[in-house]
């Protein structure tokens, strides 16, 4: 009785549940599961077709072997890690491109809006309804290759590990977060979905296929001549690397390579030495995390920033019935 | 030739002229019993051998019983010839027997003089006296070829020696050693480690001897008594053993703990304990350290003057790790020399990032969100 109540006083609720509702008997739900599902076979096949040769290894990321499952490849198929890279921004788009043009396309969001409800209401329940069911799908996959690889393996992942596990897939959310915050943005500017989709899948297409492209354009361009000192390739590999990083894929790919690898200590190029003396050995999760830190900042800044103008856009918007 | 025939007349005369004489002051029965050693001093668990001639100067034969009469009960005797227990004996006339007479002087015997006599039948007596003294040093014999020897405080002292039992019976020996304290006397008679050994008659033995000196052990000349001792013998020598001094010493922190944490930029305090464990004074122990690029390692006291053997030295080492190094473990090598020895020590040092960018990285989400925030309040809820 009383949940009911409170879902009665609250509007906001009802307007999310009614969303996720939606969403989850629409047809777009069973192919985000079913692209899910092969995500997590294809991955699965990929990682635990040669594992023993995984962990013959010697390398400093032994100890940690689990984590393997997720970034380990045969070469046939892409890792866990490299679909989720694609998976991420492709679901995060199909979510949000067609949140708020298709309820005005509709005229269901003037009806809406008659409604005694805040007007933001509409906006911030489309995201927190999207990225709920992002999120469980997300984790849900996360889940599923550990689940098949404990199976497979039978060893059960350390402390260590399901925590790296964890942090990873709450930085696949925020990452999957950016790019749905961005299509909605999409959907609030354009009035067509089309437009908003296809706007959606350029931005993608641009940084995962374009962007370093022009970037080693670029690069190519400003490269010094071929005998200067290791410090100023090394500056100019930074420089590189930092536009690079205007790339959000290139954020997301830094944090969980970081992540999933424990033995990565730096992201940037270094300098022979800055090696003396340094012993290759993973190293603990907070300061994979530090390492990274950055890195999720920018993520989390760049989701919030897409957020707030789409909200602005929103709220400025005048809304008409058609 | 008549010179020689008369020559020998007179040798005849003369050699048949002082036989009579002899049986004359000999004896007055004509028989009599012969020994050359009457009196023979020997130590307790010996055996006494003795040839007992038996002369009849009587024409007739005779045919006596022999007898060891007065010998103490508890000893044993007996009489042999050709293989065989004699009571009774017959010699020709002009002719005489040997017999052999062994007597075995138990260990259970007090010292001093015992007499008894030989006697064949009541027609001749010979008293033989054994003095039994106490055990005599020269039954046994304990020697080496090499007696001193010299290495460190570490090397093994082998000593081979040789041991002679020269008495007439086996004996079992009590090997014994009485190193100084803290050094081990290893003592293997046969190549295997044992106490005691048996040694046969006249026979010999080869016992080794390993001495391990203590590894504190103070240079110098070293003796070491060893000591075979049997129920009725005893032997002894006396090794030398000449340690050099060596210079040797240990490098570690005092609770053996080789890692420490650090963020970059920071500088920690390390506390380091050098001892010398060798056997001579070391002097002018120096610190210094290998260390990754742009750290710095500093000592509160970069040398050492000296130090005594067992002692040990606390110094302090503060480790600076660089404000630009990458976090995860580094090692820096530390090491203390002298002329003689060295010692290094392996530090692992994880370095850490420091918090400020964390913090950082959190004010610009709690900026961002507080923005958010603002929107809904400026927009939303009007």
């Amino acid at each position: 009785m009383i949940s009911i109540a409170t879902k009665q006083t609250n509007p906001f609720g009802v307007i999310v549940s009614k969303e996720i509702s939606d969403t989850v008997k629409s047809w777009k739900f069973i192919i985000m599961v079913a692209l899910v599902l092969l995500t997590c076979m294809g991955s699965l096949y990929a990682a635990l077709d040669d594992f023993s040769a995984a962990i013959k290894g010697g390398s400093a990321d032994d100890d940690f072997f689990f984590l393997k499952l997720y970034t380990h490849s045969n070469g046939t198929l892409p890792s866990f890690l490299v679909f989720i890279s694609f998976l991420g921004p492709l679901l995060g788009i199909s979510m949000g491109f067609d949140s708020i043009n298709t309820e005005q396309n509709k005229g269901t969001l003037s009806r809406l809006l008659a409604q005694p409800i805040y007007r933001d209401y509409i906006l911030n329940a489309k995201f927190l309804a999207a990225l709920t069911i992002l999120s469980y799908l997300f984790i849900g996959l996360s889940l599923l290759v550990l689940g098949f690889g404990l199976i497979f393996i039978g060893i059960p992942p350390t402390t260590d590990e399901l925590m790296r596990i964890i942090i990873f897939s709450i930085v696949n959310i925020i990452y999957v977060g950016f790019w749905l915050n961005l299509s909605i943005l999409f959907s609030v500017k354009f009035r067509q979905a089309a437009t908003s989709a296809l706007a959606g899948i350029s931005v993608w297409l641009f940084f995962t296929i374009f962007y370093s492209m022009i970037v080693n354009l670029i690069a190519k361009g400003l490269a010094p001549v071929r005998f200067i000192s290791e410090n100023q390739m090394v500056s100019f590999q930074r420089f590189v690397q930092n536009l690079m990083r205007f790339n959000p894929g290139q954020l997301f790919n830094d944090v969980t390579t970081t992540l999933l690898r424990p033995s990565v200590r730096s992201l940037g190029p270094l300098t022979t030495e800055q090696t003396i003396g340094a012993i290759p050995n993973p190293l603990p999760l907070g300061q994979s995390l530090m390492l990274v830190w950055p890195q999720v900042v920018a993520l989390i800044g760049g989701t919030l920033l897409f957020f707030a103008i789409a909200y602005t856009m929103f709220m400025r918007r005048e809304i008409r019935s058609r | 030739m008549k010179s020689l025939h008369s020559y020998c007349k007179i040798l005849i005369v003369s050699i048949l002229f002082f036989n009579v004489q002899q049986n004359i002051f000999a004896n007055d029965g004509k028989t009599e019993i012969f020994t050359p050693y009457t009196k023979v001093s020997v130590s307790p668990g010996s055996t006494v051998n003795y040839s007992l001639d038996i002369i009849n100067n009587n024409e007739q034969t005779i045919n006596e019983n022999i007898n060891i009469s007065n010998i103490p009960r508890s000893w044993n005797y007996t009489l042999t010839a050709s293989g065989m227990n004699i009571n009774k004996v017959a010699v020709l006339g002009s002719k005489k027997q040997t017999l052999k007479l062994k007597i075995d002087v138990p260990y259970r015997v007090k010292k001093g003089s015992y007499t008894f006599y030989a006697k064949l039948g009541s027609i001749a007596s010979l008293p033989l006296t054994i003095n039994v003294t106490t055990a005599g040093s020269n039954e046994s014999e304990l020697t080496c070829d090499q007696k001193n020897m010299e290495g460190t405080s570490k090397s093994n002292f082998s000593f081979n020696a040789v041991l002679k039992n020269k008495t007439a019976t086996k004996q079992q020996y009590a090997l014994m050693a009485s190193p100084p304290r803290g050094w081990s006397v290893t003592i293997k008679p046969n190549h295997k480690q044992a106490t005691s050994t048996e040694v046969d008659a006249n026979g010999t033995k080869n016992i080794n001897y390993t001495i391990k000196a203590p590894s504190n052990v103070k240079a110098g000349t070293y003796k070491i008594p060893v000591k075979a001792v049997s129920g009725s013998t005893s032997a002894e020598m006396e090794l030398e053993v000449v340690i050099t001094g060596t210079y040797e010493m240990s490098f570690s922190t005092p609770t053996g703990l080789l890692s420490a944490k650090i963020t970059a930029g920071d500088d920690k305090k390390v506390e380091l304990v050098v001892k010398n464990t060798g056997s001579t004074k070391l002097e002018n122990i120096e610190l210094s350290a290998s260390k990754p690029k742009n750290w710095e390692v500093s000592f509160d006291n970069k040398k050492i003057e000296s130090l005594e053997p067992g002692k040990t030295s606390t110094v302090y080492a503060t480790i600076k790790a660089d404000k630009k190094a990458i976090p995860g473990d580094y090692v820096t090598k530390i090491t203390a020399k002298t002329s003689e020895a060295n010692q290094n020590l392996s530090f692992r040092i994880m370095v850490k990032t420091p918090m400020l960018m964390g913090w950082l990285g959190i004010l610009i989400i709690l900026a961002s969100i507080g923005g958010i925030a603002f929107l809904i309040k400026k927009f939303g809820r009007r």
